[in-house]
């Protein structure tokens, strides 16, 4: 580019001295011709080589020029309204600055077009828009460009096995869940958004893992297993990962906003609103070789995300009107290469450890609502539950599969009111059901549980058998905690009472629970233990708006996000336990992410031994916390010692120089010594002062 | 113990001074009367009548015998601190924003605002005789400031120079003799609203809007420590007996859009002079703290706040009890 600029000036400039230098000759111009005898040693490649690169060549004409096959064949009579056509639909990429029909002897259009765009990039722009365009049922374009027919044609007849790639070494990207410590790591977006930061959640103190201004545009996500980091920019998405956070693959779509990984990490699904065309709005890739495997063209995209992942990454499902649209790979094909019809169909989601999906179907008149329960790919209906009176249906997997509950929105009345020739529907008397079914059950019995109260949340434990809910009217908030059992309906196992809480968030690990109140109820917090259902502690974060579990069920993060309040950003750190471990006050804190983990390589088994041993291994972790935090504070008081010693040095000298200056302090003064309050003793006046100890009335005879 | 509530004034405090003794508490506010107190049981003593407009600052000298006040009304005021009366009256061009009595209590430096085609100003006058003609004598010295304007000033020790803590951040020093700027420092991002000085004159503590306090050397402005807050910092004071500081602010009345005192934190914190580790807080205005004072003898502090009220607290025993490990 540079070059290219310097090319660009240097004839101005030349121009520029000529002029000045005929101002300054006046009319009388030198003579610059050659001699006669004059032989030109020099070739123009040694003088001007640089330049020479960008003399014009031929095929750089054909850039503008596209071919566009398949178009409709027609006679001189319709070759008006196919040329408006064309002109029309092409000319909305750039200007067209020539067009060419060929046609036949007849004058029949031969059914291919050449168009030649000014800007060779409006013809790129062009060719990857409307390849592949259906304009008709017969009509299908093939547009290419005209440069590519010397690629076409130099195509070797006879085919030569390619050469093998060479083996990149990405280096060890789980290389985090190797700390001997088993430290967690974090993801700090800061400053605003424009910081990221990478954190080990190290003891006493995390340390900083890489920290890179400007390394999103917008935000951040981890992989569902914590492989990568994706980082979002106009051009596209990048992934990131290794030791050294190395950029491991790029996803290039112009725009993009949202991104959803597949639940193995092996496809990556981006969504851009604005892309070049209507055609590729969301772009399914995959991961590890960067290639794009399928795009659709969805238009006004309300649900992140459209495509629901089976937990094998076998299949992909996409709702429609009336319809399920499920997909598998990799041939990213429609499976049986039909879609489902479900009419009524209101919303489905994957089971979290099986290939069954569940989906609901809304009440039609006479029709009861559903909500059934699919195998794929057999598609068969491994059960299905027939309900009345639903307003609407919330669909809650519990993390191991082994649980489903959906949450029924019931009403007893409904109110029809006609108004502007719409009907306006108003449900009365509402109810909740939550309707559990036992999945590893056979026939997958199904249990209901009844609350006539608001419901505010709803949350399984990822990992058991219980679940909890936050139900009552405003003032008299309770959560209420349910145990699942083999063959048995759901019992309510404790109901805490008017609580301040409006979010409920389970430990991975199952067990513990943080009832939070947050945003409008102050952040106030309760850590709580559901074996025994004490509270082991209530705390506050206040005006906090995040709540996130680090992976192990070892530590929280509360957070107040500079997204939603400009004041008091920063995080805390707690343990499980509900002790405030750590304040980090961050202006422009946004957000606080913990990179997954994935799943143990422990057995069931495996892992129970070690529950089981627990007591064993405790007093190990307890030695070496109590050596790491008596060092953290023997460094400490260290600091502050060597600071003192510091400050005392510089104060000497000081209070040398004021102890000299006293002569001159006095005369300043008129010789009163008021360096101490009680030095000037001559000059003082007693004065009484009254306090008010007590007032009394009494009331003397009237 | 309870803190006592001087509620004399109408408005928001400004500024509150004790006398060199620390037996009187002065406090100017944006009401146009400053009040004087005993500081022992929060006792009103007298006001100040005079001014038509708010007082932005205030000083008394060594001798508790003159009293100065500056105000929107364009006028510095010198009044008889035993009678109450006004003394001497100087006529500016615009508001005046600072005062400040020397050492000796032979001069007296006051600045102005820039406001209405007006410069900043420092002047730096004589109070040696204040009477009638006080208004009429020439300053000693004027200087202008064409940059950003004086918020915060003290005198250097011994009457040989002045300090000045600027809008933008800077803190410089003034030559008296010659009027010159001899150093600057810009360590602060925004107004430096408040400086007070250690007991000895060596050091001085700044508060700023950048909601950081910071020590700075008081003869050649090295940058000593810096005690940070989530909140404008409007005034901090360092203590006479023990190596703490206490910083006074909170959200700025402005921006308070709840009517929550808990998110403007309004209160007065406690930091370590040497540590820059906080230690203690102490709640109670309802309003951003304009400004915090000392008492000479270090057992006791008071705070004035935009809520109008000024709090002197005494500090208990278990403060002399604490005490950082080191």
């Amino acid at each position: 580019m540079g070059k290219k600029k310097e090319g660009d000036k240097s004839p101005r400039n030349f121009e520029n001295n000529r002029f000045n230098r005929s101002e300054s000759y006046g009319d009388d111009e030198p003579n610059f011709s050659d001699d006669e005898n004059f032989e030109d040693t020099i070739t123009d490649e040694e003088l001007l080589a640089e330049f020479l690169i960008h003399r014009p060549r031929e095929e750089d004409s054909y850039e503008g020029i596209i071919v566009v096959d398949g178009a409709p064949q027609v006679g001189p009579e319709r070759l008006e309204k196919l040329k408006g056509v064309i002109k029309k639909m092409y000319g909305k990429f750039g200007t067209i600055i020539n067009e060419f029909y060929p046609t036949d002897e007849k004058n029949v259009t031969k059914g291919f077009i050449f168009l030649e765009y000014k800007n060779p990039s409006d013809a790129v722009d062009a060719v990857n828009a409307t390849n592949n365009y259906k304009l008709d049922k017969q009509h299908t374009f093939l547009v290419n460009h005209y440069s590519d027919f010397e690629k076409y044609s130099n195509i070797p007849d006879e085919w030569t096995v390619p050469e093998p790639q060479e083996y990149k070494d990405q280096g060890n990207l789980h290389y985090y869940l190797l700390d001997p410590d088993a430290y967690d790591q974090y993801c700090l977006i800061c400053s605003s958004g424009s910081t990221v930061q990478i954190w080990q959640n190290a003891a006493p103190e995390p340390t900083v893992v890489e920290e890179r201004p400007n390394w999103t545009e917008t935000y951040v996500r981890w992989s569902p297993l914590g492989t990568y980091m994706a980082t979002f920019h106009a051009r596209g998405v990048a992934l990131w990962g290794g030791p050294k956070f190395k950029q491991i693959m790029r996803f290039s779509h112009t725009g993009v906003q949202l991104i959803d990984f597949s639940p193995c990490e092996r496809y990556l699904v981006t969504y851009s609103p604005d892309g070049p065309s209507d055609q590729r709005r969301v772009i399914i890739w995959d991961v590890r070789t960067g290639a794009e495997k399928r795009s659709f063209s969805l238009d006004g995209v309300s649900l992140w995300p459209v495509f629901r992942w089976s937990p094998d990454d076998k299949f992909f499902a996409r709702i429609g009107q009336d319809v399920l649209s499920v997909y598998e790979t990799p041939s990213f094909g429609l499976l049986d290469k039909r879609s489902i019809k479900i009419p009524g169909i209101r919303d489905f989601a994957w089971s979290p450890t099986d290939n069954i999906l569940v989906y609901w179907v809304a009440e039609d008149k006479d029709v009861p609502a559903r909500v059934c329960l699919l195998e794929i790919p057999s598609r068969q209906e491994v059960r299905a539950n027939n309900l009345f009176n639903v307003a609407d249906c919330k669909i809650h997997w519990q993390k191991s599969g082994d649980y489903l509950c959906v949450k029924v929105d019931r009403y007893s009345k409904v109110k029809k009111e006609k108004n502007d020739a719409k009907y306006s529907v108003s449900f009365c008397g509402m109810y909740y059901n939550f309707e559990i079914f036992h999945m590893r059950e056979k026939l997958i019995p199904v249990d209901s549980v009844e609350i006539k109260e608001p419901i505010h949340a709803f949350a399984w434990e990822p990992v058991g058998s219980k679940f909890a809910i936050i139900h009552g009217d405003q003032h008299s908030i309770n959560v209420s905690f349910y145990g699942v059992k083999q063959g048995q309906p759901p019992s309510l196992l404790k109901k805490f009472e008017k609580r301040q809480c409006n979010h409920l968030f389970w430990s991975p690990t199952g067990q513990f629970i943080v009832l939070a109140g947050l945003r409008s109820m102050h952040g106030s917090l309760e850590f709580i233990d559901t074996n025994e259902f004490v509270v082991m502690n209530a705390g506050e974060h206040y005006t906090a708006s995040d709540v996130e579990w680090d992976p192990t069920g070892r530590y929280v993060v509360t957070g107040v996000s500079s997204w939603k309040q400009k004041v008091d950003n920063g995080f805390w750190l707690w343990s499980f336990q509900g002790k405030k471990l750590k304040k980090h006050n961050i202006d422009g804190f946004c957000q606080l992410m913990w990179r997954p983990r994935p799943p143990s390589l422990l057995s069931a088994k495996q892992q129970k031994e070690i529950k089981k041993n627990l007591k064993k291994y405790t007093p190990q972790f307890e030695s070496k916390d109590r050596m790491r935090s008596t060092r953290a504070s023997k460094e400490l008081i260290e600091k502050r010692c060597q600071l003192m010693k510091t400050f005392e040095e510089y104060r000497q000298k000081n209070i040398a120089a004021w102890n000299e200056a006293k002569t001159r302090r006095l005369e300043l003064r008129n010789n009163v010594d008021t360096d101490e309050l009680e030095s000037d003793t001559k000059n003082v006046e007693e004065e009484e002062i009254e306090f008010l100890v007590k007032e009394e009335h009494t009331v003397i005879e009237e | 113990m309870k803190p006592l509530m001087l509620h004399g004034h109408e408005r928001a405090i400004t500024q509150i001074k004790y006398n060199r003794e620390g037996d009187l508490l002065f406090s100017s506010a944006k009401d146009h009367s400053p009040n004087v107190w005993y500081s022992l049981n929060g006792e009103r003593l007298g006001t100040f009548n005079g001014h038509s407009g708010a007082v932005w600052t205030l000083d008394i000298d060594w001798q508790t015998r003159f009293f100065m006040s500056g105000a929107a009304d364009f006028t510095l005021r010198i009044w008889d601190c035993s009678t109450g009366t006004q003394l001497g009256n100087i006529v500016t061009r615009s508001s005046v924003r600072t005062c400040a009595f020397s050492y000796s209590g032979n001069m007296a430096v006051f600045t102005t605002d820039k406001a209405m085609g007006h410069p900043c100003e420092i002047f730096v006058v004589d109070t040696r005789n204040i009477d009638s003609s006080f208004s009429d004598n020439d300053p000693i010295m004027r200087i202008p400031i064409s940059d950003s304007k004086v918020t915060s000033i003290l005198w250097g020790a011994l009457d040989e120079t002045i300090l000045t803590g600027h809008e933008d951040g800077t803190v410089k020093i003034w030559d008296l003799q010659s009027g010159k700027e001899l150093a600057k420092a810009r360590e602060h991002t925004n107004s430096v609203n408040d400086m007070q000085m250690n007991k000895d004159q060596s050091m001085f503590i700044t508060a700023s809007k950048d909601n950081t306090a910071r020590l700075f050397d008081a003869n050649n402005l090295m940058a000593l420590k810096v005690y940070k807050t989530e909140r404008p910092v409007n005034s901090a004071a360092i203590s006479p007996i023990l190596d703490h500081v206490v910083l006074g602010g909170g959200q700025e009345a402005m921006d308070v859009t709840t009517t929550s005192t808990r998110i403007g934190k309004f209160d007065s914190r406690f930091f370590h002079l040497v540590f820059e580790e906080e230690f203690g807080r102490v709640k109670g205005h309802f309003g951003p703290i304009n400004s915090v004072a000392f008492h000479p003898d270090g057992k006791s502090y008071s705070s004035g706040g935009e809520d109008g009220y000024v709090r002197v607290h005494t500090f208990d025993q278990s403060y002399y009890e604490f005490n950082f490990d080191y």
